[in-house]
């Protein structure tokens, strides 16, 4: 099936259903679809975001028009007034001792299963690339990460442990002494990827300790981890 | 402010930081209520519509990491795609055509645009390769998220032929771009 086949202008096709989505013609429940698309099936949403990208030029004719000053009272009124909900595990958070322990177990293995995985020699004497493997807390989720720091690239194979209907995985990066910082909600699929924004860059190295915790869908809306952790483990060079 | 300036206030905004998330607001929300006011067509609707970006950017700023595009580019899709999820969720409009057509369309002419644009140029000529009338369709679609049976009102086609004639197009302008 080539990509012309695929994507004909008059059968349809992922590519050209996410330009439409892009340009935003659809009608409403094509477009709906769409959207839901997007949040479950990783592929579509970088054909998106490709074409987001490709026509984003356009962008620049939008004139830039002052809004009122009560647009920004009533977003804080909606985001800020209620007290923001305590983090559920707030103890357990703050302790990265506890998950040092809990982690050291799965070291091993990772180490193990890394090495079965590269094989060829690594071409920089500098470590550039590291593996976790993400063991289970509590529950049954399980995942095995390479972090390629040249491509700030994480790579994450999903092994074992389903998400809960309705909920997402969001991986963080935890420092002693510091606020976890997010790394994103963890895309649904085998062997997913994430972007590493260049802020982050120092914060993961050796030692680094990555946890994954249960959110609602998009994430955590408090930017800290609001749900359980359900897998975490060391950073090792490889 | 530079794209790295605003990138780091959308990293901070993901991490919960209310400051970072109070300055992106200032200094990006005239450009974004630029996008839902010339899509809504409606100050009121416009206000409220960016009441709820914003609340999307809150939520979902560590999204960014995982696009491609420049931060303001993706702070505006998302005011674009709302916008638009708006005025889709609208009653089907009774188009009347002439009151339509008397709206005065302050969208700058391709040439302008073009020149706003700057080194971004490379879009503009590519859709000056297609048929007028076509890269016309493109562009209305975009910066006013007309719906496919507006389009083919305007052109005065009927609906399916406006899809083949725009699918078309965008494959044709991909690919112009990848060239």
């Amino acid at each position: 099936m080539s990509p012309a086949d695929d994507n004909s202008p008059d059968t349809g096709g992922d590519d050209i259903l996410a330009a439409e989505y892009v340009v935003g013609v659809l009608p409403a429940d094509e477009r709906r679809e769409a959207a839901a698309r997007i949040e479950r099936d990783q592929g579509f949403a970088r054909l998106v975001d490709s074409w987001e990208v490709r026509l984003s030029p356009l962008g620049a004719s939008y004139p830039e028009v002052a809004a009122p000053a009560a647009v920004k009272t009533a977003i804080d009124r909606r985001l800020f007034a209620a007290p923001a909900p305590a983090p559920a595990r707030a103890s357990l958070w703050s302790s990265l001792a506890f998950w040092r322990s809990l982690a050291a177990a799965a070291a091993a293995v990772a180490v193990a299963i890394a090495l079965a995985y590269f094989v060829a020699p690594p071409s920089d004497q500098s470590p550039q690339r590291y593996v976790a493997s993400l063991a289970p807390q509590q529950s049954d989720v399980h995942y095995f990460v390479v972090y390629d720091a040249r491509t700030q690239d994480i790579g994450l194979s999903h092994v074992t442990g389903a998400r809960p209907e309705g909920r997402d995985f969001e991986l963080w990066v935890m420092e002693q002494g510091k606020d976890p910082v997010s790394l994103g909600v963890i895309p649904v699929g085998q062997s997913v990827h994430l972007a590493v924004a260049q802020a982050f860059r120092e914060r993961i190295a050796a030692g680094a300790v990555f946890a994954i915790s249960l959110e609602p869908p998009g994430g955590s809306p408090t930017g800290q981890p609001t749900g359980p952790v359900v897998a975490s483990g060391d950073l090792h060079n490889v | 402010m530079t794209a790295q300036d605003i990138t780091k206030l959308i990293v901070r905004t993901s991490m919960g930081d209310r400051g970072a998330f109070d300055l992106l607001y200032r200094q990006t929300s005239a450009k974004l209520f630029g996008v839902c006011l010339r899509i809504l067509g409606d100050r009121a609707e416009a206000e409220e519509a960016l009441q709820e970006v914003f609340v999307k950017i809150w939520t979902k700023a560590d999204r960014f990491a995982v696009s491609d595009l420049s931060p303001i580019s993706w702070l505006a899709a998302i005011a674009r795609n709302h916008a638009i999820d708006r005025i889709r969720a609208r009653r089907q409009p009774s188009v009347d055509i002439d009151a339509a057509l008397d709206v005065a369309d302050p969208t700058p002419g391709p040439e302008a645009a073009a020149v706003a644009s700057g080194e971004s140029e490379r879009i503009h000529v590519c859709l000056d390769e297609l048929d007028k009338d076509r890269a016309a369709a493109v562009r209305g679609a975009y910066l006013k998220g007309e719906s496919y049976a507006e389009l083919a009102e305007r052109h005065g086609v009927p609906l399916n032929t406006m899809r083949t004639w725009l699918r078309r197009s965008l494959m044709k302008l991909r690919e112009c771009l990848e060239r």
